[in-house]
């Protein structure tokens, strides 16, 4: 295998020249529209980010005109998931990362709230169960060794 | 069969076959016709300057005085798919690689987009000339079925080869199959059509010059 | 054994909450090109899903696989995957063997007649009885039969199943054929490739337990989502194509600097599957990407198209018969030659000389 180590290796720079493919301008406008649809008839809507070739230029395009808003959530879910909020309210930014930190899925979501910040009814149900057991003392049907 | 299989087929069996008969009818042909010989010439040559083989090859391959004007079509027209033929051959790099696997010759080739510009002037020079062939009365009653044969032979390894390069009309691999099966034909029917003047033209247009030089003629 | 707690309800006891859940079903649209509402639509039904029985027949095959779909990366939707289905026999993943493994087969078949997911690696050989790969002392081709029967769906996991792959290479001595030459009256997904990309079999998986559908299949079968383009038309070096910069060989400059592996015998335009957008491991790279050129792995019969190493404008195999050939026409040539000859001299034997007197007649 000295053969593998003379092989000298180097980085290229590979961001050269590439920096807007020009789709973030469509995906603005679309958000406009969604948000327009959120505000008059209260519908929710996510744009997949992946489903388009976006390059590094476009991600600060959208960033830049977007902008950062008050909210930031990160939800522990088999890795991070960071969710914020844009300066344009509605306009949410989700970004799922698995437990390597590499990014598995992005999305813009223009909703009220983002779904995988929301408890679901089902998880509130199983919640009271939760608390109630933690709240009610063990009963004298539990074997214990009398020492309470 | 399947796609894969058509491409397998016509790169294994289907080559074998073609370059077989190839080489068999070239043979064939270019022994039976140069040992058939001619009588020998027992008078004294008479040797004129512009009177040779050679310089027949040379003016032979121009349009004869007048010609040009009366049949553009024929020369320019011919000589631009001829070229044309030539330079997509031979100057392609995937063609020049199946050279280099065959016989182990190699040299460089052209960008890839050229040769593609150069196919699509050959394709429209190739029906010009078709067109021409069939408008002008006196080429249309001299036409038979071997040169309308000859010419899709001839045709069909161009367009079939640019659509494949170009992922046009069918799938790749099915696109890739009926190119190399195109070729294939072409190449089974060379020794046995009109096409076979590809091997044999200058020669002989160099016979022709040097019998004739003998009797101190220039043609 | 298939138990009647929802899916949500099996995670949720091993610690994998529905917002999990939610985000790799988000994973999951991503990576099959579906419209972000089906990610929470596919996490609703999908926890309500009972757990589905699946059976895994391992035939003529290497395990490659079972390897590749276990692969996983700190947790990720394959082992999701298993955690939503019963796999209820797989000769390397289950505990039980032998007749216990056998018996464990029946049970789950008999309890799911009808509704089973079933999935094949390996080819299956038809030779002498099929001798040539038996479990249990059943042929491959009758334990086949048999469990298609109360399938709801087949799935050919890996070239092997879903055409024959190496096993039915020249000269076949097995008699070896694909699930879909014997099978004729179930759905059968075809999901190729040696071995197929971990996430696009478990995506298939996915699909067919979520939507309860088949995925839109090619004519080969092939889901058409991972195997719709072919390797060259997502290719990152398709530049180079184009402008007609090909390696010449394995690490001259060409190669260093990342040009098209064409001339190395890359089979990228024939090849149809998801290596050149999904990527291995994890997305790490793929074949191109690290240097070398694509085998065709997805496509029937890749391993008889001819060296992995010659260009596909180059013949497949040697060249043959040339030898032969050329002497085949260098003998009919001296044959005409001859006969010709013959012709000339009967013609100069035959001449006769007319005189002006013959021609006044």
């Amino acid at each position: 295998m000295n053969d593998l180590k003379g092989i000298p290796i180097a980085v290229a720079d590979d961001t050269a020249g590439l920096t807007l493919s020009g789709n973030a301008v469509p995906i603005l406008h679309e958000i406009q529209s969604l948000l327009c649809d959120l505000v008059t008839s209260g519908k929710s809507a996510s744009i997949d980010l992946r489903s388009l070739p976006l390059f590094p230029g476009d991600y600060e395009r959208l960033k830049e005109v977007l902008g950062q808003g008050e909210v930031s959530a990160t939800i522990d879910a088999m890795g991070p998931t960071r969710v914020r909020e844009t300066a344009v309210h509605g306009v949410w930014w989700v970004t799922h990362y698995n437990n390597d930190e590499t990014s598995i899925a992005e999305y813009i979501e223009v909703t009220y709230m983002p779904e995988i910040l929301r408890t679901h009814p089902a998880d509130a149900r199983v919640g009271l169960d939760m608390l109630h057991s933690r709240l009610t003392p063990a009963t004298e049907t539990d074997i214990g060794d009398g020492d309470v | 069969m399947n796609e894969l299989q058509f491409l397998t087929w016509v790169r294994g069996p289907g080559l074998n076959i073609a370059i077989g008969v190839f080489i068999l009818g070239v043979l064939w042909r270019l022994i039976e016709i140069y040992t058939l010989g001619r009588k020998q010439d027992l008078a004294a040559p008479r040797r004129r300057p512009g009177a040779s083989g050679f310089h027949t090859v040379w003016r032979r391959s121009l349009a004869p005085p007048g010609m040009l004007k009366r049949s553009p079509v024929s020369y320019i027209g011919g000589y631009i798919f001829h070229v044309g033929l030539a330079i997509v051959v031979f100057l392609f790099a995937p063609h020049i690689k199946l050279v280099d696997s065959l016989l182990g010759l190699s040299w460089p080739g052209l960008p890839s987009q050229l040769i593609d510009a150069v196919s699509v002037v050959t394709l429209a020079a190739m029906v010009v000339v078709l067109v021409d062939r069939i408008n002008k009365p006196v080429k249309r009653f001299l036409s038979t079925f071997e040169d309308y044969f000859t010419w899709a032979l001839t045709f069909l390894p161009v367009l079939t080869g640019y659509l494949a390069v170009k992922h046009l009309l069918l799938p790749y691999t099915t696109m890739l199959a009926l190119h190399i099966l195109s070729v294939e034909l072409l190449l089974i029917a060379i020794p046995f059509t009109k096409l076979f003047h590809g091997i044999t033209v200058f020669a002989s247009r160099w016979y022709n010059g040097d019998v004739n030089g003998r009797k101190g003629v220039a043609v | 054994m298939s138990d009647d707690k929802t899916l949500a309800e099996t995670l949720a006891r091993r610690g994998v909450s529905r917002r999990t859940f939610l985000k790799f079903c988000a994973s999951m649209a991503t990576l099959m090109a579906m419209p972000p509402a089906m990610a929470a639509q596919m996490a609703e039904k999908l926890a309500k899903v009972k757990r589905q029985s699946v059976i895994w027949l391992s035939f003529q095959e290497c395990t490659g696989c079972t390897e590749s779909i276990t692969r996983s990366h700190s947790p990720t939707l394959e082992s999701l995957i298993f955690d939503a289905v019963s796999l209820d026999y797989h000769h390397t993943l289950q505990a039980a063997s032998g007749m216990a493994a056998e018996a464990a087969r029946e049970h789950a078949m008999k309890d799911n007649y009808g509704k089973y997911l079933l999935v094949v690696d390996g080819s299956v050989p038809t030779k002498d009885g099929g001798v040539y790969s038996t479990i249990a002392g059943i042929s491959n081709y009758d334990m086949l039969v048999e469990t298609a029967k109360g399938a709801a769906a087949i799935i050919s996991v890996g070239t092997c199943a879903a055409y024959g792959g190496i096993p039915k290479a020249n000269p076949n001595p097995t008699g070896a054929v694909a699930v879909s030459d014997i099978i004729k009256d179930k759905p059968i997904i075809n999901v190729p490739g040696c071995p197929p990309i971990p996430v696009v079999m478990t995506g298939v998986i996915a699909h067919v337990l979520t939507l309860g559908t088949i995925p839109d299949l090619d004519e080969l079968g092939r889901p058409k989502v991972f195997f719709g383009d072919t390797i060259h038309d997502r290719c990152y070096r398709r530049p180079f194509y184009d402008q007609g910069k090909f390696a010449k060989s394995f690490d001259d400059e060409g190669a260093r600097n990342g040009w098209c592996l064409f001339e190395l015998g890359c089979k990228g335009p024939v090849t149809y599957n998801a290596c050149a957008t999904t990527k291995w491991n994890g997305g790490v790279s793929f074949p191109i990407e690290s240097g070398h050129g694509c085998l065709g792995c997805s496509e029937p019969n890749f391993w008889d198209a001819g060296s992995f190493y010659t260009a596909l404008s180059m013949p497949a195999d040697p060249v043959k018969y040339t030898a032969a050939a050329a002497l085949a026409g260098a003998a009919v040539g001296v044959a005409m030659s001859f006969a010709s000859r013959a012709k000339k001299a009967d013609a100069k034997a035959a001449h006769q000389t007319a005189t002006v007197a013959d021609l006044r007649k």
